[in-house]
């Protein structure tokens, strides 16, 4: 057979195979280390510090469990949460990502290494990114072959839409949670494929790790029954499939049902209600197929199958009646929103509020994934042409995980994956047939054989990586078929295709071509990651005129304000995205943090912010509020600043309050969002208002002051407070945090004792009548 | 409060080795106006010397001694007889005196027709004063004094001696607010009235004075003459219609039906009462435990039985000391969270004289909740407390175990167990003789 | 549970003759492994439904024991009746990596999972 680049002809095939997979861990290993230190940045940049919101409570739990152990840990109730209400942490957390965090510790500690808890939170998420890249490379290895594996490999360690939750510090859910995904979809298909229990039990058992985990999991409890389903429906049901199937479900639910957050959950809503559904489908098809096993005769056949369809509505029917009825919960809040786009903004306004929630943007796509993105039809259409039971698990991913990243910018996290996965599947054929040595014969009449090549040079970005690809591509790459061909003729068929490319200078052209595309998705992913996913967000960086960098740190300096300024049992409020921080940080009880189980509370919150003094004073004397905190980036021009995000505020608080608080009071009579003097009057009187440009116009000493986020003047009388006093202001007036006056001791209503303080004597007033109203 | 309470009797103690009889200090400042002698009062002074009290004299424009500096209050008491002075020293401002006020000073402020700056401070506590120049008058009963004068006649109240007879009053009444701190000593008689001259004979002074100043408005035993005001501090004021209720003249004058007055008796009772001697009482201390325990745990599980106690002390002025006070049956308890989710009386416990227990169940809803004591009289010093204990929900193993409702669920599991071990056992073995029956068959 | 090449004939006959006649053709074909096996499954089956009439007709308090209980015959007998369709050589084509006896392995070790699950959950 005509070859385009010689192969050597003395390796024996055992060889091949040991350098193969030699090359093979190493390019794992390298992958490894890539994944991890790309996640550094932060690390580097700044210090070695939980970031941004969510992480910081999760760092708390883990504090707890490793200090006090973990039936503590299980039991805790945390007082300090929520204040007054408290918070049950064990029941309403996914304990996974402590769990492990725990694990690790107490693993350290007893081989007496004494690492601080702080630094294995910062550091799990890239090192469970490394195993991400490890069960991706398993997974796609199933779909195609190893070769394919190490570009999906290689892919998913470095890709930016999963950077953005794993970077150093950023001690989330996904951290783990990705992870567990991948390998739990791996298990699935190695059921699948073999038609194992054993496999269908490794499932279940990582499912039930991805339960405690995550709360996406329902992502798994829908994906693996929709896959099953549509087998089902194409005719391509097996014993294999019965079997996988119904060992991951007994075993997975039931095991998902030990968390106490999720409960009875999997038996009692809808989301659960699919997978239950496949589960007894598969049992009636099972069921008659035993049946007609034994009864081959056509009449009973249909009468089987007529039963089965029967049953099958029955059931249908049942699960409808159950839920219309109220037994069966109907799809909650989060999940329905993903469903109708414009539900959660009239309905439930603090879902829509989170900035993660909103919809993709199209840039965002190119930025998380680059040229991988263009790839991915490619590799579904691949699977199109396979078509075996695990491709079509791969499309019905690649479709479903499609409409939910447009649907939600957090939920580009599912998508990543399985673009990883096809676009690695898609390159990797690529690169097959141009690698691939063999060239067509001129006489074409064998059918083609798709030599399965075994490309060692998996693009891994570290130069080292591309020092051994090339040293490896100086020993011939070549498709190990093709070498062991070339030595023992004897033993394989020949196989001439009637397809291929000619010549040399196509294939350098085309490999040169895509490796400088790998080499530029590197650079990108590098540059995303050190630019836009790896701050801390605690600290913010900019740059002087000279180019050095500034840290604004006044989110810390406000924290330990209060930590080291006020008592141990101050409570502070503040807008629910900051309570974590704060509880984390400065060790306050705080009224509402992000965990925003309870709607009414922070409600509460927005109705106090986005009333006048005298309003909000009740309300803050019946929570034993002593400080209020809040951002303010008009100094400086940091827009995620509270008044941006106050009618967020207004809008919670009218949906429990409509008579009270209506949005439209806070808009100019134009409809403008003002703060300058055309500001309408429930604007200027608002807490929030007020709370923010206090004092703001002193700062800029009779010159005109400009709020620098909304860009607008702000009047040069600024607000008086009455009810509240100014206890402490951040260095660039970041954080501003303000003590609330205790009640006058003669009973008057403050404003009146400040008036009276300043000087001001009251009006002269006549004795009340005490006549009573004839009736 | 209590901590206030325990660090000013040291402070007592130190003023000297005099007898102490009010619970919060017996130095006593006397912002005298010249016009006033000290001898026109002497009963009401030496009386209050008789009491333990150090008065110091000064008049309102004397720059010492400071009645306030730098926010720190020089003095336990301060008598304020000056109804007609304009000015002040610098260090009495209406403002300075309500600082006092929220340093635990206690006051006596006399007002009269004129306007002074007191008046203004007056309105701060809830107290509608007349207009100017216009003193109380009353036609009745008959008597041989001008109309200004009047005998009132004491009303029972919890604060004054019983048996008081009337006092003689000239000066101004006032209308009362609705501020729940005020506290009605003297109310003006029912024929009383705000006029503009003391001769108001003929009905056209009357129409004059309805027109000029509102006369019918300040009448009748709706306003006061002598009304007290307990902050939330716990420190009072007294206001008085008149410096003269204190004089030596009308603590000598005979009522029109020939009986001694009973001013001297009742400027003792307002003094004692200002200056916390009487119906003062605080908490010593409260404690909360289980039922059956005696310690105080950290927190408390949903439905606990739990014992809440505290002990209440009166001063009593006669030893100068704290006594514990079986004198309140009403003292309520409140277990709060944002709302009281149980509401109970505190019962006197027969063993412990002072001491008052409740004992109660905790809700069955979990969070922070404060035992929160919210005691207010008229008359009587403010009890409060707030001590905050989480109630949790039960630990995991606080459940009860081996329901006896699931006994088929039990049996259910354990039979597939053993099922499972059975079968599986059967299997193998039917595995192995297959196997075994195989090689045999194999043999052949 | 998996298609015979036998080729019975049994023709088309009214319900209680077809139920005879697949009861017969049951007992004549099935080997008596899979039927000692088909034994523990309506043991199984059994079990499960006991239990879920007494949660109905009785109560269904405590709801965690139910589940426990339910499940663990559910998961039994998904896992037995896997084990059958692995261990049925008939069905020897399906199952290419799975021989009889890692069939049981396999069914030993979920079976084991499946127990300490439905023992935590039991209360």
């Amino acid at each position: 057979m005509p070859v385009a680049y010689p192969l050597p002809k003395d390796l024996s095939p055992a060889t091949v195979a040991n350098t193969a997979s030699l090359l093979r861990i190493v390019a794992l290993a390298l992958i490894s280390g890539a994944a991890i230190a790309s996640r550094l940045f932060a690390v580097v940049n700044f210090e070695s510090i939980i970031h941004e919101f969510d992480p910081w409570f999760n760092y708390r739990a883990t504090k707890v469990l490793a200090e006090k152990g973990f039936y503590e840990f299980w039991n805790w109730f945390d007082p300090t949460a929520w204040y007054p209400l408290g918070r049950v942490v064990g029941g309403t957390i996914y304990p996974g990502l402590m769990a492990t965090s725990g694990v690790i510790y107490s693993f350290l500690h007893a081989i007496n290494l004494p690492v601080d808890i702080r630094n294995i939170c910062v550091m799990l998420a890239p090192g469970f990114s490394a195993l991400t890249a490890w069960a991706t490379y398993m997974f796609t290895k199933e779909l195609k072959d190893e070769s394919a594996g190490l570009l999906a490999a290689a892919f998913m360690g470095i890709v930016p839409g999963y950077i953005s939750r794993s970077v150093a510090g950023s001690y989330d859910n996904e951290a783990i949670a990705i992870f567990l995904l991948m390998f739990t979809f791996y298990a699935w298909i190695k059921a699948l494929k073999q038609g194992s229990a054993f496999f269908g039990t490794v499932a279940a058992v990582f499912y039930f790790y991805m339960v405690a985990a995550w709360g996406g999991y329902a992502f798994i409890t829908n994906m693996i029954p929709l896959h099953s389903l549509v087998l089902i429906l194409m005719g391509r049901y097996t014993n294999r499939l019965y079997v996988a199937y119904s060992s991951w479900y007994a075993i997975g639910t039931l095991s998902s049902m030990q968390v106490p957050f999720v409960g009875f959950q999997p038996v009692s809503t809808s989301e659960h209600m699919g997978a239950l559904g496949v589960f007894g489908l598969l049992q009636i098809i099972a069921f008659s197929q035993l049946i007609h096993s034994h009864l081959p005769s056509k009449q009973f056949k249909t009468v089987v199958l007529g039963s089965v369809i029967s049953i099958g509505l029955l059931g249908t029917a049942a699960i409808v009646t159950l839920t219309v009825r109220g037994s069966i919960a109907p799809w909650t809040g989060r999940f329905y929103s993903m469903w109708d786009t414009g539900y959660a903004k009239k309905y439930i306004p603090i879902i829509a509020s989170v900035s993660e929630h909103q919809p993709t943007a199209w840039p965002s796509f190119f930025m998380d994934l680059q040229f991988l993105i263009f790839l991915f039809p490619a590799g579904v259409v691949y699977c199109f042409k396979q078509l075996r039971d695990e491709h079509l698990f791969v499309i019905i991913y690649a479709v479903v995980a499609s409409y939910f990243a447009g649907v939600m910018v957090r939920l580009m996290l599912t998508l990543t994956p399985i673009v990883c996965v096809t676009a690695a599947v898609a390159l990797s054929e690529l690169l097959d047939t141009y690698i691939d040595p063999q060239e067509p014969d001129a006489s074409a009449e064998v059918a083609d054989v798709a030599a399965p090549s075994d490309n060692a040079s998996a693009a891994t970005p570290s130069k080292k990586v591309k020092k051994a690809a090339a040293a490896a591509s100086a020993a011939p790459s070549n498709p190990i078929s093709d070498l062991v061909n070339a030595n023992a003729p004897a033993k394989t068929k020949k196989a001439s295709k009637s397809r291929g490319i000619f010549g040399l200078d196509t294939r350098i052209a085309v490999i040169f071509n895509t490796t400088m595309m790998l080499l530029f998705f590197v650079a990108h992913c590098t540059w995303v990651t050190s630019s836009a996913y790896s701050s801390p967000s605690v600290v913010l960086a900019s740059t002087n005129p000279d180019g050095s960098q500034h840290i604004i740190d006044d989110f810390r300096e406000a924290y330990y304000w209060l930590r080291q300024n006020t008592a141990e049992d101050a409570v502070v409020m503040s807008w629910w995205d900051y309570g974590y921080q704060i509880a984390g940080m400065a060790d306050r009880p705080t009224l509402v943090d992000n965990n925003t189980w309870n709607n009414t509370h922070i409600a509460t919150v927005g109705k106090a912010m986005s009333s006048s003094e005298e309003v909000a004073y009740p309300i803050l004397r019946k929570h034993d509020v002593d400080y209020i905190l809040i951002i303010f980036g008009g100094l400086i021009g940091y827009s995620g600043d509270d008044i941006n995000k106050f009618l967020w505020m207004v809008r919670i608080a009218q949906g429990v309050w409509p008579d009270e608080i209506q949005e439209p009071n806070y808009f100019t009579p134009q409809g403008d969002y003002r703060i300058d003097d055309q500001a309408s009057q429930a604007m200027k009187d608002s807490l929030m208002y007020k709370m923010s440009y206090y004092r703001f116009s002193d700062l800029f000493g009779g010159q005109q002051a400009t709020d620098r986020v909304r860009n607008q003047a702000v009047p040069k009388v600024g607000p008086t407070l009455d009810y509240i006093e100014e206890a402490y202001t951040s260095e660039n007036w970041i954080v501003r945090i303000y003590a609330v006056k205790k009640e006058d001791p003669l009973g008057r209503d403050l404003k009146s004792a400040n008036a009276f303080a300043e000087g001001k004597k009251r009006k002269r007033t006549k004795p009340m009548t005490r006549r009573r109203a004839i009736i | 409060m209590l901590a206030l309470w325990s660090l000013l009797l040291p402070l007592a103690g130190l003023a000297g080795l005099v007898h102490a009889k009010s619970s919060s200090g017996d130095s006593v400042l006397v912002v005298l106006e010249p016009g006033l002698p000290k001898e026109d009062f002497s009963v009401f002074f030496s009386n209050l010397k008789e009491q333990g009290y150090d008065l110091t004299f000064r008049a309102p424009k004397e720059v010492t001694p400071k009645v306030i500096e730098d926010d720190i209050p020089a003095f336990a008491h301060v008598i304020l007889f000056a109804p007609e002075s304009k000015a002040y020293a610098a260090d009495i401002t209406p403002q300075s005196l309500v600082t006092l006020l929220s340093e635990k000073t206690n006051l006596l402020v006399a007002v009269g027709p004129k306007t002074t700056p007191l008046t203004s401070l007056a309105s701060e506590f809830s107290l509608i004063l007349p207009t100017p120049n216009t003193p109380l008058i009353s036609h009745f009963p008959k008597r041989d004094t001008p109309a200004t004068v009047i005998p009132i006649e004491v009303a029972s109240n919890s604060l004054l001696t019983a048996g008081t007879p009337p006092v003689w009053f000239s000066g101004v009444s006032y209308a009362l607010g609705n501020n729940p701190l005020l506290v009605p000593i003297l109310a003006a008689p029912a024929e009383s009235f705000a006029s503009d001259s003391t001769e108001d004979s003929g009905a056209d002074a009357l129409v004059d004075a309805s027109e000029k100043g509102g006369e019918g408005l300040w009448a009748g035993s709706a306003t006061s003459v002598v009304t007290g005001f307990q902050t939330k501090d716990g420190s009072r004021v007294t206001w008085v219609g008149s410096v003269t209720l204190f004089s030596d003249e009308f603590a000598h004058k005979a009522l029109p039906n020939g009986k001694a007055s009973g001013n001297e008796q009742f400027a003792k009772d307002v003094a004692a009462w200002t200056f916390q001697e009487k119906s003062v009482l605080r908490i010593e201390s409260v404690s909360h435990h289980h039922v059956n325990g005696t310690s105080t745990p950290d927190f408390y599980t949903t439905n606990d039985e739990i014992v809440y106690s505290v002990k209440v002390s009166k001063y009593d002025p006669k030893t100068s000391s704290w006594k514990p006070c079986t004198c309140r049956s009403d003292i309520q308890l409140e277990f709060t969270m944002l709302d009281p989710h149980v509401r109970t009386t505190l019962v006197a416990d027969p063993s412990d004289p002072g001491s008052y227990t409740a004992s109660f169940r905790a809700p069955d809803r979990h969070g922070v909740f404060k035992f929160v004591i919210d005691y207010k009289r008229k008359g009587w010093s403010s009890l409060q407390s707030s001590t905050t204990v989480p109630v949790v929900p039960p630990r995991h193993d606080g459940y009860p175990r081996f329901l006896s409702a699931a006994w088929p669920y039990y049996a259910g599991a354990i039979s597939t167990s053993v099922g499972f071990v059975v079968f599986s056992a059967l299997f193998l073995a039917g595995d192995v003789r297959d196997v075994k029956k195989g090689k045999g068959l194999k043999h052949e | 549970m998996a298609p015979t090449k036998s080729a019975s004939s049994s023709k088309a006959a009214p319900s209680s003759s077809a139920i005879h006649s697949l009861w017969q053709a049951y007992n004549d074909e099935t080997p008596d492994r899979l039927k000692f096996v088909d034994a523990f499954l309506v043991f199984i089956m059994l079990s499960g439904a006991l239990q879920f009439l007494y949660c109905i007709l009785v109560t269904n308090f405590p709801f965690n024991a139910f589940l426990a209980g339910f499940s663990s015959t559910i998961g039994q007998f998904v896992l037995t009746a896997s084990l059958r369709s692995q261990v049925n050589s008939e069905n020897k084509d399906e199952f290419k990596e799975v021989s009889p006896e890692r069939a049981f392995a396999d069914f030993a070790l979920g079976s084991i999972v499946l127990h300490f699950f439905v023992f935590n959950f039991l209360g």
